[in-house]
């Protein structure tokens, strides 16, 4: 079992506050990110065990959301905005000096497990474009010292 | 109060819209859509994602259609028809729509045509053909999926036993996905991911290996599915169809047979849709099961047992040789001494023509075609036999509102009602009733599964006809008269000793009252058991109380291609009265002597009253619910014929062995489980020397000078007479009695036993279909989870199942789907006689189980 008594208990509640089971398949896919860090072929089976849905529909789910890494990532998992607002104002150049910074191109993770970098679609945040999402957190208005300040910060939280 | 909302239905008239389709004036129910009202007069709309028989989700968009005062074009396959459109589907407009929605589909797909399987009946050939541009303004790379190791071409990736998959192919119409969820019920196939890389793939860890998934491959409008059965082995065009019937499934599904004439080689088999029967899905046995046609183990001349062994022979010396044998035995011993059994899967006029030559020829009556039951009545005229004579249709499944299904587990019985009965729960809503001794796949849809514990099939009927009139859900006079004749039965202790809830009881009392069009039907483990007529009679008493007949439908469900034919034409020791008059009048006389069935047959074969046993496609040592018994009687016959497509448990012990043709090899004629007479075509020749069941008896016929009673045009005109006789008996006028006894426990036996059928054969042939053999594997036994924990099984180990008369050793499956303690072993396979585990007398067969240590 991957997942710990803790999360089942949360997706059942979950699964209680909807008419129909079906409808509980992101909130549980959540729990199981929160708690997992990423999702897999043995998540779906065991999430589909708990709210009684076929493990294929919640594949289906997961895997169109783009959002829930598929494979396990590094402690801070680095998503940067690539799409319109974010690019005429230096993505690009975001996510380049963070491969420089890292030693490690897009898709890829730290030799410490620290860090993983990908570039993600529109966060909803072009108001305050360039800007990264870490873990779960915004960080906006990008400039190279506030990147580099932000991974000593995560460094010495680690 | 009931009778007043029917007519309130009656009385609302279906409305009708008109609407104005390329000029044409169409008429239809409200509610259809735009692309149903246009083919409805013939006015042809490509599609791909459509499929008439499942919803409609507009995905493909290769259905466009112009619509007056529309902005834009409309998917016609997801649009109503509404009064007054005016609809064109060829105008410029359309014309443009369509070339961008091929040239869209094509962005990603291969288009290696002459690689690909499809080539030749594609969707997506014909219309880019018919509808796309020569060119493409893309320029740049396609999105590939790719294969990790590479051990196929083409980026094929094998999904399940059967299926290849190539993701490059598809175009995302997910009729796949769509017909495996919402018409199968199996999700074991699903679509991942999104944009350019969307694609479908089978469930994480599973295969698609579930018993309707040839149909996936059929129809896919692209070549993404393709299944092993087909591939690389013909060009689509090299081959002709030939119309038939299924052979392997009571309900005769249409298929069409793709042949190549000179190799004399069947192909493939795909549907040949009939709304009334299949709604156009097969069941793989039936999609699979025709390799058995050109298996190379196929018997292709008649042997004779000489000195032990059985040596070739020609078909002369064969037939001389048993119509010595037979002439021999009815002179000496008299015509009671020879018997018949004959394949309830043979056509219409070999079973006559058994049963003729039997009645006619040799003065017998022993003939039977249930080779599989145990402990048959003598009597032609029971309960049973009657209820199993009443009308069913299957497409009376569809606006059921409430369906029963009684001792059936129809996904390994009957897969078209099974398929019926998902339709109705999807698309009507129909409610769903299961009552079975053990948990069954069909349940997972049901408002309730009432699982009884073994053996105790009228105590559940009982409770139910007790909860109905002690909660008054009939009328008074009703309850008063069932009270008067069955008498007052405690509904708490037959609920307590058929181990279920009185609730769940009342429950289903309470829809078969309100129910307004009920289907109630029952299967096998009614008909085979030992006690099916006091289980009878509690059904026909629920029948009565709750006048099941004049709102539905009753029926026990028949079994095998042509067990209706065999039962219609008389094909049992003591025919029904109608029958037998007709017969008299047909014949001019029929043989009054003693008459037995395949029980009796056997235990008196073994008592040395019958010396000789004819047997006509049928496999008793395989099937018949008591091997020792069986093995007794033939072993001790003076003279056993067998005749059958392959060396069987029963050719193997026989004097003469005669080759059979397989259904593809002939025109025959079959009468399906409702009746519906239907007919195959001849495919090929027959292999090797085989013959028609006909031919042989007629060829025995000559040999005794009765060549003018097999004359074909008049046998014909007799099967049709025979045939014709619509009368059903009637049931029972009154409530009965229920007595029904129970087996005394043995010591030591605690699980039951029940036999079945994998869900991916039917009967002892299809295992030697390459394709079927791949998906079920080898034989098994199948347990409950919480079973296999306790004796500490793992799937796939070996389990020690043990009967007082037997001892198998089988690697034991563990179920999804069981929850009790009860192990079912499938019949299907010739490798594990799972019958040598089972005594005729008793009403549920218990063995022991153990964990077969290393």
């Amino acid at each position: 079992m991957i997942l710990t008594e803790e999360s089942i208990q949360k997706i059942k509640e979950k699964a209680a506050r909807y008419p129909h089971r079906k409808s509980a398949i992101l909130p549980a896919l959540t729990v199981a990110y929160r708690q997992v860090g990423h999702l897999n072929d043995e998540i779906y089976r065991e999430i589909g065990r708990v709210i009684n849905i076929p493990p294929v529909e919640i594949a289906e789910a997961a895997t169109f959301y783009t959002m829930f890494p598929k494979k396990p990532v590094g402690k801070y998992l680095l998503q940067v905005c690539h799409n319109l607002s974010c690019a005429l104002v230096g993505a690009d150049s975001m996510i380049t000096y963070l491969e420089d910074k890292l030693g490690i191109k897009k898709g890829e993770t730290t030799d410490d497990g620290l860090f993983t970098l990908i570039s993600v679609e529109c966060l909803g945040s072009c108001a305050t474009a360039p800007m990264i999402q870490i873990n779960h957190d915004f960080h906006e208005n990008l400039t190279r010292e506030k990147l580099d300040k932000l991974l000593e910060e995560l460094r010495a939280k680690a | 109060m009931a009778q007043e909302t029917n007519e309130k239905a009656a009385a609302t008239p279906v409305t009708m819209v008109t609407l104005t389709i390329d000029g044409q004036s169409v008429t239809v129910p409200k509610g259809k859509t735009v692309l149903e009202a246009a083919r409805s007069v013939g006015i042809d709309i490509p599609t791909f994602c459509h499929h008439p028989k499942l919803k409609s989700v507009g995905s493909c968009r290769i259905c466009y259609v112009e619509i007056e005062k529309m902005p834009k074009l409309q998917v016609s396959c997801a649009t109503e028809a509404m009064d007054g459109m005016v609809v064109s589907t060829n105008s410029d407009q359309v014309k443009q729509g369509r070339r961008a929605v091929i040239e869209f589909i094509l962005l990603n797909h291969p288009l290696d045509c002459p690689t690909c399987d499809k080539g030749g009946e594609c969707d997506l050939q014909n219309l880019t053909f018919a509808h796309g541009t020569d060119d493409s303004r893309n320029d740049f790379q396609k999105t590939r999926f790719r294969e990790d190791d590479m051990s196929t071409t083409f980026d094929d990736k094998s999904i399940g036993p059967e299926i290849v998959l190539n993701r490059n192919r598809c175009i995302l119409c997910y009729k796949c996905v769509r017909s495996n969820k919402d018409a199968f019920g199996e999700y074991d196939l699903g679509v991942y991911e999104r944009g350019n890389i969307a694609q479908i793939d089978s469930a994480p860890g599973e295969q698609v290996d579930n018993p309707f998934s040839g149909n996936l491959v059929e129809i896919c409008p692209v070549g993404a599915l393709t299944n092993r059965d087909w591939r690389y082995k013909i060009r689509v065009w090299l081959t002709e169809t030939t119309p038939s019937v299924d052979n392997f499934q009571s309900s005769g599904s249409n298929i069409t047979f793709s042949k190549e004439r000179q190799k004399n080689k069947i192909y493939r088999v795909t549907s040949r849709p009939n709304d009334d029967i299949d709604d156009g899905w097969l069941p793989d046995i039936t999609r699979y099961g025709y390799q058995i046609v050109n298996s190379p183990d196929r018997l292709k001349k008649p042997l004779i047992k000489k000195g032990g062994t059985q040596v070739e022979v020609s078909w002369d010396e064969a037939l001389d040789t048993i119509a010595k044998r037979l002439a021999n035995i009815k002179d000496s011993k008299g015509s009671v001494c020879i018997g018949g059994l004959a394949a309830p899967s043979l056509d219409n006029r070999s079973l006559y023509g058994f049963s003729k030559f039997f009645r006619k020829v040799l003065h017998s009556n022993n003939v039977d075609y249930r080779s599989d039951c145990r402990m048959l009545p003598s009597s032609s005229d029971t309960i049973c036999s009657r209820l199993a004579m009443q009308p069913f249709s299957i497409s009376d499944l569809d606006d059921s509102d409430v369906i029963v299904v009684f001792g059936s587990d129809l996904i390994r019985e009957h897969h078209n009602e099974y398929l019926r009965m998902r339709k109705a729960f999807n698309f009507n809503g129909a409610r769903l009733f299961s009552i079975t001794p053990y948990a069954v796949k069909a349940a997972d849809i049901a408002e309730l599964e009432v699982v009884h514990r073994p053996g105790k099939e009228e105590f559940v009927l009982q409770a139910v006809c007790q909860a109905a009139v002690e909660d008054r859900l009939v009328d008074d006079q009703t309850a008063g008269r069932f009270r008067e004749q069955v008498g007052n039965v405690d509904l708490t202790e037959l609920c307590r000793s058929a181990g279920i809830s009185t609730d769940s009881v009342k429950q289903i009392a309470r829809a078969l009252a309100s129910g307004k069009k009920i289907s109630f039907v029952v299967g096998e483990i009614v008909t085979r058991s030992r006690e099916r007529e006091p289980i009878a009679a509690a059904i026909c008493n629920l029948n009565k109380l709750f006048g099941l007949h004049d709102k539905g439908q009753v029926a026990i469900l028949a079994r095998y291609a042509n067990s209706k034919g065999a039962q219609k034409l008389g094909v049992v020791p003591v025919p029904h009265k109608m029958l037998v008059d007709k017969m008299n009048v047909l014949w001019s006389e029929t043989p009054s002597c003693e008459a037995h069935n395949t029980d009796a047959m056997l235990a008196l074969l073994k008592k040395e009253e019958i010396d000789s046993l004819f047997v006509l496609g049928a496999n008793p040592m395989m099937v018949y619910p008591d091997l020792q018994f069986a093995r007794e009687g033939l072993e001790r016959a003076d003279f056993l014929v067998a005749c059958d497509l392959f060396e069987t448990e029963t050719t193997q012990l026989a004097d003469v062995v005669l080759p059979l043709c397989s259904w593809a090899e002939y025109d025959g004629d079959y009468v399906n489980l409702e009746g519906r007479n239907q007919t195959a075509r001849a495919a090929i020749k027959p292999i090797g020397e085989s013959r028609t069941g006909f031919d042989i008896m007629a060829a025995l016929a000559a040999r005794f000078e009765a060549s003018d009673l097999f004359e074909v045009d008049a046998i014909e005109s007799e099967i049709s007479q025979m045939l014709a006789i619509a009368d059903t008996p009637a049931l029972p006028q009154e409530y009965t009695q229920v007595r029904a006894s129970e087996d005394k426990e043995k010591d030591g036996f605690d699980i039951p036993l029940y036999l079945c059928d994998d869900p991916h054969h039917s009967g002892h042939l299809t295992e030697k279909s390459p394709s079927l053999a791949e998906f079920s594997g080898e034989a098994y036994a199948e347990i409950s989870f919480d079973l296999a924990n306790r004796l500490k099984l793992r799937n796939g180990e070996s389990v020690r199942v043990e009967s007082p008369v037997g001892k198998i050793i089988i690697p034991v499956k563990i179920s999804e789907i069981l929850n009790t303690d009860v192990v079912l072993l499938p019949r299907n396979f010739s490798s594990t006689p799972t019958t040598a585990l089972m005594m005729r007398k008793r009403r549920v067969d218990m063995v022991k189980l153990s964990k077969v240590d290393d």
